[in-house]
This record gives structure tokens, sequence and C-alpha cells, in this order.
């Protein structure tokens, strides 16, 4: 339904693209204040890594060089301690990590695996250099498993549809991240969205259209989020679209961590992934 | 309530013994082309120096003396005055028909017009006849009685090109738009690039900004009343033209002569047939993106008969549909949105003194989009249905009261975001959608009051409510308007007005779109109200401009944003979605109106100011970010329209209109950041930072409209050739802006992520230079 909207301002946009009704413009923004930015996810079993970085004014020049660049966007000096809810304390480091797997970028880190577990409550303490400070917490939910993934022909084609299956948690409101994606994680989810559980009675199933081919792998992967990071996401991706969209609503980020001039996330990742090999 | 009703029956008893020594005389003003009424007519009795005015129906009641030979003069704008002389010794009925055509005394006619203007306590008020409208350049060479409308001062439009109107710091919801009484949810064909009106079928057009009657009810900010016309009862006639993009017809006509009349009207856009024929003729062309169906259609019809002396019965009916489509061969997409209205109207007149006219009404606005993805499809939609009676009384107590009271009662029926998504076979399903349904009801009471010739007032009081079922609310609704003639010239004029609004639009604000829902009040929202007071004065310059200064206040309550990150479609929990804040607006407008001789025309000038502000959230968890108040995106505050209509010869006319606006809001990002995301997530390089809203205002709006008509009479009738140039001197006009960012790679050993390397700010605009040529022609 999302693509239906869509549609109407991308018709008018080619429409006036054939009347060269289209220019660059100079906008002067109002004056604003930089923002820190927080991204840390924690996960059972995974080492603790955070990015904090800096916003910049929208139309603020870019370095041409890439050190530049990290030094002008990477937030570096300040002291960030994680803190489970029986006390236990993990200080990060400051080292710029380039994690070859995830192909993700951090700028805090710790050297050993943390044990997060599953149901406990953790909170974040970032120090800045100039002594501001910033807080955040997260409880870690549990995995909502995916039931089952079925792979499904068309009758007169090769290409099949992915339908995933997964149930509800009964009596509390959950909220869910589903993402799918070909061949590998390092590739653009052809789904990528999230979902509340209101229009849910037991059982969730997420389909696609008759997209995958023979000899394809398919990778679902379904988050159990949190309702701040429901939200935050949703946010992102209401910011992003609005660029553009006439008739799109823009939304400020709405964060869960707080401190002067800070925003970002801070939330436990609890997901199930199922890769599914379709046959030759 | 009860003592307001008590003070009226003391004053109107007396007038009514004192009434007892005049007689009465009461009918009809018409057109004698045509029979149509004529609204506002005035008819007067120099000796007496006494007058009224044809109410909406055309109706007049004047009670004089009695008198061997009273001299009676009935006029109208644009008609020859007629006097009549009567032996007035018992009530008389008399209906009179007016001719148009050369005028006889130009000058008192002319004089007249304004001087009505003067007298009356209405204020806030424009109208619009088709002639005025059919004059003036349109886009495409549609003319449009809604467009034309926004042209007059303190009616700024929403983005370029848009019917979206914000009325005096309203939002587009607070507009009760009503075809021949009944209500037209949205009045808008492509988006808001047509109106609904197809003004070869309309008679007029009025707008309320402020003052508002105690008969209307129901919307905070503006009333615009479109009144169809009624079929002429004189001959078969007919109108029409042929123009780019559309094709019109409306034919009229005596069923019995001067006793029952129909019209028809009716046009479509054609665009259509071009796009699918480039789309059958690129058929097997593997490159070519076909060009979606688009089209829109109404049909106008009316009938009405006198069902004896006193009774006459209307039948009146819309119809409008907006089509859209596309069929490719993995994605279809159907989306048509319409109003559908239908009225039965009764006039009675009981008596010489009191008339009645009483109205059913149903009106129903729907869309519903329908899209198709292999193996996919999903079906959305909305409906308000309303079922609407109506009672109105005009008592023409003497000749310084005229009550008018009556009640109202509509049965609300809507059907919020339904949605039917899913796979083909139905293994994938989802679907939501809410129903609500409610009673509206509205009573009222109103005198105009001569205290002194000079010296008149409007007061009434309108009590309405709204039952839901669960909850009820309802409020009074004072209101009083009042005006001071100082000299012939001079009047001064003063208003003040409470209204209440029950149901809401979730849209966004100043955008207005076919999917927009309305929603009824309900236990969390509450009813929306306003009070506004408004003073100005009159004055005429040399007997031909016509000036007017008024200024206004306006507070707003209970007015409804959306959440950051509100979450508007497939959501059963719309309320959620919703902030609760209050709104103001003040300013100042000026005009000066010239209607008579060659050349005629207005300017119109306004200054306002218009802030919303303090917001509160019904969800407990939802975020509003914005603290205090803000403007909203349509708070312009320099609007400024020129129209001039110059009449070169019988045969050919020029004109020409220029706006310029301050420029709207919009709510731009102010700072930019890198979203990583998880592992599988993509890499956001750039996302917007929205803080503060509405922090950007586009550059000035402005725009030289040119159009000349070159007549044509043949034996048949008349034809005209309108040639439009909308956007003269080619200024690209701010529609929307975007950023463009452009990327390169950043690598890092094996690492490479995607950073900005350039964003560019770019703007889009919707008209160049658009010439058009319209043939109309009418027999």
């Amino acid at each position: 339904m999302k693509n239906a909207l869509l549609f109407l301002p991308i018709a008018l946009a080619v429409m006036l693209a054939g009347c060269n009704l289209e220019k660059e413009v100079d906008i002067k923004l109002p004056e604003t204040q930089e923002r820190i930015v927080v991204e840390c996810y924690l996960e059972p079993g995974a080492p603790i890594n955070l990015l904090l970085t800096r916003s910049s004014g929208y139309f603020d020049p870019i370095p041409e060089d890439n050190l530049a660049f990290l030094n002008q966007t990477l937030v570096n000096g300040a002291t960030v301690v994680i803190r489970s809810e029986t006390g236990e304390s993990y200080t990060l480091d400051n080292n710029l990590v380039f994690n070859q797997f995830t192909k993700k970028i951090f700028n805090y880190s710790s050297h050993l695996v943390a044990p997060i577990e599953r149901g406990k409550t953790y909170s974040l303490e970032i120090t800045l250099e100039n002594g501001d400070l910033i807080t955040a917490s997260t409880s870690i939910l549990p995995v909502v498993p995916i039931d089952s993934v079925v792979v499904e022909f068309n009758d007169t084609d090769t290409l099949a549809r992915v339908l995933t299956y997964l149930t509800d948690r009964p009596n509390e409101d959950n909220y869910y991240r589903r993402m799918i994606q070909h061949s590998s994680l390092d590739t653009i989810p052809d789904q990528d969205f999230t979902t509340d559980d209101r229009f849910v009675e037991d059982v969730i199933v997420f389909g696609t259209p008759y997209d995958y081919g023979r000899g394809d792998t398919v990778i679902n992967t379904i988050f159990h989020i949190e309702k701040a990071y429901f939200d935050f996401l949703e946010s992102v991706q209401l910011a992003i679209a609005s660029n553009g969209n006439p008739f799109a609503q823009p939304s400020p980020i709405i964060s869960n961590v707080q401190g002067p001039n800070a925003m970002g996330i801070f939330t436990g990742l609890s997901y199930d992934r199922v890769v599914s090999f379709l046959p030759d | 309530m009860i003592r307001f009703l008590a003070l009226v029956c003391c004053i109107s008893l007396p007038l009514w013994s004192q009434a007892q020594d005049f007689f009465t005389i009461s009918g009809k003003v018409q057109d004698q082309e045509n029979g149509e009424v004529l609204i506002g007519a005035t008819v007067f009795s120099p000796a007496n120096a006494l007058g009224a005015t044809t109410n909406d129906y055309g109706f007049y009641s004047l009670s004089l003396p009695p008198g061997d030979s009273v001299l009676i003069e009935y006029s109208f704008i644009g008609f020859q005055t007629r006097e009549i002389r009567l032996q007035l010794d018992k009530n008389i009925h008399l209906d009179v028909e007016l001719s148009s055509g050369v005028q006889l005394d130009e000058v008192t006619v002319k004089a007249n017009s304004f001087q009505d203007q003067l007298r009356s306590t209405e204020m806030s008020v424009d109208v619009l006849t088709t002639k005025e409208v059919k004059a003036i350049p349109a886009l495409l060479g549609e003319t449009d009685i809604l467009k034309t409308i926004q042209l007059k001062p303190g009616i700024p439009s929403g983005s370029e090109g848009t019917t979206g109107l914000f009325v005096r710091g309203g939002a587009s919801d607070q507009n009760l738009i009503e075809l021949d009484e009944a209500l037209v949810y949205n009045p808008n064909h492509l988006f808001g690039f047509f109106s609904t009106f197809n003004t070869d079928a309309v008679k007029d057009l009025k707008l309320f900004k402020g003052g508002f009657p105690a008969q209307y009810g129901g919307r905070l900010s503006s009333v615009i009343d479109v009144k169809l016309k009624e079929g002429n009862s004189k001959h078969l006639a007919g109108s029409g033209g042929i123009g780019l993009i559309s094709s019109r017809l409306t034919l009229e006509g005596p069923i019995k002569k001067d006793d029952a009349s129909f019209i028809v009207s009716g046009r479509r856009t054609y665009v259509d047939i071009f796009t699918r024929a480039i789309n059958r003729a690129q058929a097997d062309n593997p490159d070519y993106n076909p060009i979606p169906d688009y089209f829109f259609y109404d049909l106008n019809t009316k009938i009405n008969f006198k069902a004896g002396e006193k009774d006459r019965i209307f039948l009146s009916g819309y119809f409008g549909r907006d089509v859209f489509g596309f069929d490719g061969d993995f994605f279809n997409f159907d989306f048509d949105w319409g109003n559908s209205t239908g009225t039965v109207r009764w006039n009675h007149e009981f008596s010489p003194k009191i008339f009645s006219n009483t109205t059913f009404t149903y009106s129903d606005y729907q869309y519903n989009i329908q899209n198709a993805l292999t193996g996919f499809r999903f079906n959305l939609g909305s409906n308000i249905r309303d079922a609407n009676f109506k009672s109105d009384f005009y008592y023409a107590a003497s000749n310084r009261h005229t009550f008018q009271f009556g009640l109202q009662l509509t049965h609300h029926d809507f059907t919020v975001g339904r949605l039917r998504a899913g796979s083909t076979d139905g293994v994938v399903s989802f679907s939501s959608g809410q129903n609500f349904s409610g009673w509206e009801w509205g009573a009222y009471i109103s005198d105009e009051w001569t205290i002194i010739p000079r010296l008149k007032v409007n007061a009434g009081l309108r009590l309405s409510g709204f039952y839901t079922g669960q909850t009820s609310y309802w409020g009074l609704e004072p209101r009083f308007a009042s005006s001071l003639s100082l000299s012939d010239r001079w009047s001064l004029k003063a208003s003040y007005a409470r209204m209440n609004q029950y149901l809401h639009l979730v849209a966004n604000a100043g955008v207005t779109l076919p999917t927009d829902i309305w929603y009824p009040s309900t236990a969390n929202v509450k009813p929306q109200h306003s009070d506004q007071v408004a003073a100005g004065f009159s004055h005429l310059l040399g007997g031909q401009y016509f000036l007017t200064i008024e200024g206004y206040y306006k507070k707003l309550y209970n007015q409804l944003e959306f959440v950051d990150a509100a979450q508007l479609f497939v959501n059963d929990d719309l309320e959620q979605e919703f902030a609760v804040g209050k709104g103001r607006g003040y300013g100042l407008e000026i005009s000066i109106e010239k209607k008579e001789g060659n050349l005629s025309g207005w300017i119109g000038y306004t200054l306002a100011f218009t802030e919303r502000g303090e917001f509160r959230t019904l969800d407990p968890n939802g975020k509003f970010a914005q603290t205090g108040y803000f403007s909203p995106i349509y708070d312009r505050r320099h609007d400024i329209s020129v129209v001039a209509i110059y009449d070169i010869s019988r045969r050919l006319s020029a004109t020409a209109t220029f706006v310029y606006g301050s420029g709207d809001l919009r709510w731009l990002p102010v700072s930019r950041w890198t979203f990583q995301d998880v592992y599988g997530g993509s890499l956001q390089p750039v996302v917007p930072d929205y803080r503060e809203r509405n922090n950007y205002r586009l550059p000035p709006f402005h725009r030289l409209d040119l159009g000349l008509v070159w007549r044509f009479f043949p034996k048949w009738g008349e034809s005209d050739l309108t040639l439009s140039v909308i956007n003269a001197y080619d200024r690209r006009n701010t529609f929307f802006l975007y950023f463009e960012p452009s990327f390169r790679k950043l690598v890092m050993g094996d690492i490479v992520i995607e950073v900005p390397d350039r964003i560019a700010a770019r703007q889009v605009s919707l008209f160049p230079i658009l010439p058009s040529i319209t043939w109309n022609f009418k027999f």
C-alpha cells in the first residue's frame, strides 16, 4: 500500500521532469547546533560496539579527504560505560573498529564478549569530553522464533514466493522488524520493515511476490524489537521518505537516548534467522 | 437559551401589532430571460424610504402603509430597474421579472449595488457570479469558481495549483462547502488542480469568512454556498465548450413554461483518450513506460416545478468521479474518488411574511485504491455518507425585524481506512478499518433588526450538538453582526461569531489529498470550536469604487495535528496519532472593487498572521517535539491580488490577473546524520534531522495570467473563443523542494562504505507559461 501512495509523487515527478520545471537552488537553512548520535546494539554472545558520531548542518561542506571526513563525523574522547541491572559495568575502549564480517564501523568497543542475557535491563552512560552526560537503557527481549519458511513455486513459472510464519507472543504488545535478503546479508534487503501485532490474532505470515528463482539463497530474519526501537526506525524511515515527497509529513527522530543535544538508539537485538536454499 | 428566546419574543411582539396597519407585498424576483430567481435583488419604496432584498430563494416581503398609487422599484445589478405602481389596500403577491440588457439608468443601478453592500449587516462576504468567473483566465481554459474566489482577499490557497482553502488562518477542513445545500466533502478534481463545480451549472457562489449567519454551522472558518441554476423556464437553451483537456455541455429548458424546468450539465476530460493511443502505439517498445490513465467527469442535474401558488419543489443531484489507473505487466493500480450529492427541496410561502425552505440532502464521498503486484493485491478505501434534514423559516415580521429560524439534523456514517490486503490466494492476509456513526444537530434563531435606518443588527444564536452513541457534545454559538451607515458613502461594521465543528480531517497540513480521512468527534477527540471578531468599514469612492477594510482576530480550540512519526495508514487506532492544541489568526484585509463600466475588477491585499501551539498528545506515549506556538505552512504574511476585466468592445474583452504572496512555509531538515544500522540493514549516509516545524519560508509566489475573450453573435446564439495565458512571464514558483545527495565510496581496507559527497537543493515548479484556447457557445 505504501508503494501505491509513493506512486503519486513519482508520477508527478515524471510529468514535471518532462516540462523542465526543476532547477537547483540555493537554500539558507536556519542555524542549528550539532547533535551527538549514538548507535549501540546489545546482542547476547557478541562483543559490545558503539558508534558515536555528530550531525552536520545539512549543507555543511563535506571534506574530500576520507580521514578528515571521519574526524569531522566521529566523536572521540568520550567515556562509555554499559551497566547491567545487577551492577556489572563494562567500559568500552575508544578504538576505531572496522568489522570485516559485518562491514560495520564502530569507534567504541569492548575487548571481551560481555555476558548480555535475555530478560535483563542494561543502561548506557556516555560522558563526553565537555562533561555532557548521555544516558539510555534497554531490555533484551526474548527471541520470537520463525515457525517455518515455505517456498512455493508458481504453477506456470519457475519463480517462487517465500512465506515466513511465526507465532505472535500472546497477551502483550509486540513489535517486529522483518528483513529478507537474496544471497547474503551484505545485500540490500528485498524487504525491510517494522510492524506491530495490533492486527494479528496469533500467527503472522509475511510473504513475498514470485521473485525468487531456482538455486537462490533466501535469508529470512525476524527481529523482536522494543517499542522504542520500533519508533526510532519508523521515524528514520519517515524522515528519509519525506525528502522530495510533497504529500508526506516529515518526522523528527524519535530517539531513546537522553542528554543535551543527543539522539540515537540503544537497544538489544533478539532475532531468529532462517536461511533457505531454493532447489535447482 | 430560554432567556434569549424570551428576549426575542419581547422585542418582536410589539412589532407584530405595529405591522397590522401595513400591507405586505411579497413574491419572487426573477430574470425575465430565463426565469432564474435573483438573489439579493432590491425592492424599494422611495416614498416610504423602506426596502427589502430577496433572500437566497428569490423571495421578498415588504410591508408598507396603504396608498392609492404606491411606487415600488425592483432593481438588481446588471438588470434594468423596474418601477411598478400598486394600489395598496390589501396584501399583494407579486412575482416580478427583470430584464438584463441596456441600462436605462446605469448610475442608479451602480449606486444601488454598492449601497446595498454598504447598508447590509453582512460583512466578510465575497460573492462571485459565473459571469465574473468566465471572464477570468483559467488554467488550461477550465474556468473554476473555487479558484477564482481565491483571488479575493483573506482566502489564500494551499500550494500552487491546489484548491485547498485556508480562510483567515483556518485549516483546510474548516470550510463548509455546500452545493445546493448538500455538503461536499472533497471539492477537488486532480488532487486540487480543478474544483468539482462545473461553472456552466453554477448560478453563484457566496463565501463567508466571518460574521457567519446563525443558519450556518458545522465548520469554523468559512461557508461556501454554491447554488446551481434552476434551469431556463422560458425556452430550451444550451451552453458548452470545447477546451484543451475537457468538453462540457449544458441543456436547460422548460418542462412546462414558467412552471417547471430542468437543467442537465456534464463535463469530462479527455486527456486519457490521447494517452491511451500513445500507449497502444508504443505497446511493442520494451523500453517504454506507459503513461497512467487519468480522467474526471461530473454531472449536475436539477428539476424544479411549481406545486401550487405557494409551493415549489426542487430536485437536484451531483455525481463526479476522478479515475486514475495504471496497468503494467507486473503492477497495476486503480484509484478513484468522488462525491455524489442529492437534494430534495421544498419552498413554501405560509403567508406574505413567512417563507420556508425544507431540504433533504444526501452526500457521499469515497475513495478506493486497488493495487495488484504479481501475487499480491490490496484494496484501501474510506467513505463518508451523510443524510441530512433541514428546515429554515424566514419571517419578515416587519420592515424592522426579519427573523430566521430553523433546525437541522444530520446522520453521518464513516468508514475510515478500510483495508484488505494480502496474497491473491489468501494465504497472506490482513485487514483493518473502523466504522463510526453519529448524529449532528443544530437549531438556530436570528433577527435582522433595523434599529434606526442607519443602524442594523443581526443577532442570532445557534445551538448545536453531536451524538456518537456513547458520547454527546453540545455547544451554544452566539452570532452578532452590525452595520452603521455614517453617510451614503461610509459605513462601519463589526461582527462576532462562535462556531463548533464536530468533524475533523485527518490530513497533512497544507496538502489536500483524496485519501485524507474525515474523522468524527469521539470520547477522546473533542469538537473544534472558534471565536472570531471582525471590524471594518466600507467607503464608496466617487460612486464607482468600493473600498472595504476589515480586521479580524480568531481563536481556534481543539485543533488536531499529527504526532511525530505518525502512522496514518493501516491504523485502527488513529487517535493515538493525534495531538490537540490551539490556533490563532489575525490580520487585515483591504479591497477596492469596481463593478460597472468598461473596466471592472478588484485589488485585494491581506496582511495575516497565523499560529498553532500548545499541543498535547492524546496517547500518553505519543511524541510531539514542537513546543510553544509555530506557524502552519499556510501562514502567508502578504497576499495581493489584482483582477482587471476590460471590455474593449461588445465583441472583445481583455482580462488580467496578478497574484503575489509571501512564500508558504515548509518543514525542512536543519542537519543530517549517518545511520549505520544493524548487520543486514542498509547504511543510510544521509538521514535528515527535522526539528522545529515549518522552519523555512519559500520564496515569494507571483504570477500574471492574461486572457482574451472574442465573442461572436451567430443567428443561433452566442459563442466565443477564450484565449488564456497562465503564468505570462514564465515565473518558476516553488511547488516543492527536495534535497539530492550524491555519494562517494570511502574505502578502509576491505570495507567500502558510502559517504555523502555533495548535497544539492532542487526546486520543482508546476506551471511554465501555459497558453490555452477554449471555444464556448450558448444558444
